[in-house]
């Protein structure tokens, strides 16, 4: 399974396994939250921003010191696309097509991209509410996953 | 100090694209080999020898697929050139672009007189592409995302549900670009499509359609930069560099929340045509950097062609063929001439050298004298693109 370069390994128990992240030293504690079903982002400790994706540092003032904060769940659609080929990605994603990905607006203030679930890909809409569960890779990680809330 | 005018372009070269599908007899060569190609084909067209080169400059396009990364010695290496200067641009769709204005700050500067500016690249050749970004391997790739179709359709959606625009109106830039395709020998698709081709062509990522994106193919391209003084003697028809601007990883509005319909590619243009000393209504034509048909509308937005989210009517309105107002991707750019990889920035700058030097064939532009180029690459997570270049280009000073 070369095929997907450089991913350190992959899902387990799916015969054409979903590619896996490298869970990098910044990013620890976010992939652990995944796996208890939370979702955590930073917030920098100098200035308060809170920053998706992990990042050695505040984006905003460079602070090192950075918190792992509990993120809400839930969100709004900012946009959104209906996937109906799987270019560039592991073929494991042909059996989920056609499938709704979004970039969501999370109460916390950040933008997450992530599948929306749970509804037909045509009903999904911008400023839709939704709210993520978990979907588990492997032992290690799990992906948000989100559906419409009313 | 400027660097308005100070280096020019004295030769070019484009090497032939191709799916590299072997059971139709078509090479599947290696990138080495359209380094190489490129390099000879732009020698020959200065009229110079690999010995004009030797001792001089090297500004190298890294591929998109899998390299070493001390791919620019290689080069130089397999062209048996020794380099007193030699850069490797990684700047994605921006590299070609990076290269021209880093090549004219080298001959300005009197490292070197002159510079080779190659690229080449051969995804049909090595299929899998290298780590472009960790957060595409992170958080994108597990998450579902499909490459940069699936990011570029969530700015597309965006801008659609923001400013009303229409499929027919990407569509427009499709067809005509097709259109310019036809009449340019070198393209991938030189069949004709109808606005009903585009639309009742196959969604990818909606709104994105086939159409809206680009077909890969193996090739490379190369051009020679030298000071202005030496083209002016050893060049029928130089074209000169009259402004560069460049602006990566660009914000609009907050880092976590932008809007993400514009592009760095507006701060660029205003840079290079202050650099340039132009306006924009002086500007011949524009070959904007075309991965997807909503790359190009939102440039000519940035650009300031019209207001920012008037890009849909704007191409509606306008005539952007060849023939045009204002002629856009005038060789069918990367969506109908096809995308060698990372050698694709340079797709669009070569067919800008072409026109300003009366040598477009069948689909020359009028007195063509002032040309803008733009070069974008890489996506940043949840925003847009991340390299934003531009520049200018003219047969005058
Ligand atoms: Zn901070």
């Amino acid at each position: 399974m070369s095929k997907f370069g450089v991913s350190a390994d992959h899902a387990e128990g799916h015969e054409r396994p979903k590619p896996l992240p490298e869970i990098t030293p910044f990013a620890q504690e976010f992939w652990e939250g995944t796996k208890r079903g939370e979702l955590r982002i930073q917030r920098c400790k100098g200035c308060g921003h809170s920053q998706w994706i992990p990042r050695p540092n505040c984006e905003e003032c460079s602070s090192r010191e950075l918190t792992s904060e509990l993120s809400s769940l839930s969100g709004v659609v900012y946009s959104f696309t209906i996937i109906r080929q799987v270019v560039m990605n592991s073929s494991a994603f042909e059996a989920e097509l056609p499938f709704a990905l979004a970039a969501i607006e999370l109460s916390s203030g950040v933008r997450l991209i992530a599948q929306v679930v749970d509804v037909e890909p045509e009903k999904v809409s911008i400023g839709m509410k939704v709210e993520a569960s978990f979907e588990h890779l492997s032992d290690k990680v799990a992906v948000p996953k989100f559906h419409p809330i009313v | 100090m400027s660097l308005r005018g100070k280096a020019a372009i004295v030769g070019y070269g484009e090497t032939s694209f191709t799916r590299a599908n072997v059971s139709r007899g078509e090479p599947r060569l290696s990138y080495w080999e359209y380094f190489s190609l490129a390099a000879e084909l732009a020698l020959e067209n200065a009229g110079m020898s690999k010995k004009d080169l030797d001792n001089q400059g090297l500004a190298i396009v890294h591929p998109e697929v899998n390299h070493p990364l001390f791919v620019g010695v290689e080069v130089a290496e397999n062209l048996g050139i020794t380099t007193r200067w030699m850069i490797t641009t990684s700047h994605g769709g921006s590299s070609g672009l990076v290269s021209l204005a880093q090549a004219a700050l080298a001959v300005n500067s009197g490292i070197v007189d002159r510079v080779l500016c190659i690229a080449g690249d051969a995804p049909m050749t090595y299929g899998d592409t290298m780590m472009l970004t960790e957060h595409r391997r992170d958080y994108e790739k597990p998450f579902g995302v499909m490459g940069p179709t699936s990011l570029f359709a969530l700015v597309m959606r965006r801008h659609m549900h923001q400013y009303g625009t229409r499929p027919e109106q990407t569509g427009k830039i499709a067809v005509t670009q097709r259109d310019h395709a036809v009449l340019n020998p070198n393209a991938i698709f030189r069949k004709p499509i109808s606005m009903d081709d585009y639309l009742s062509s196959k969604m990818i990522a909606e709104p994105i359609r086939m159409l809206d994106t680009v077909m890969r193919v193996n090739g490379g391209s190369a051009f020679i930069v030298t000071s202005a003084e030496e083209a002016r003697k050893i060049c029928p028809r130089p074209v000169y560099l009259l402004g560069f601007g460049e602006c990566d990883n660009y914000y609009h509005d907050t880092k976590q929340l932008g809007d993400v319909t514009s592009t760095g590619v507006g701060q660029a243009s205003r840079d290079a045509m202050t650099m340039a000393g132009v306006a924009r209504g002086d500007i011949n034509f524009l070959q904007p950097y075309d991965d997807y048909t909503i790359a190009v509308l939102m440039q000519i937005e940035d650009i300031g062609f019209c207001e920012k989210g008037k890009g849909g009517k704007f191409v509606e309105e306008t005539d952007i063929s060849y023939k045009g107002e204002l002629p856009i991707n005038t060789g069918g750019g990367q969506i109908s001439a096809g995308q060698p990889g990372l050698a694709g920035g340079q797709v669009n700058l070569i067919e800008g050298i072409r026109q300003l030097r009366g040598e477009g064939g069948e689909r020359q532009i009028d007195d063509a004298r002032l040309g803008m180029i733009t070069g974008i690459g890489a996506l940043q997570y949840g925003r847009n693109v991340g390299f934003n270049s531009v520049g200018i280009l003219g047969t005058e000073v």
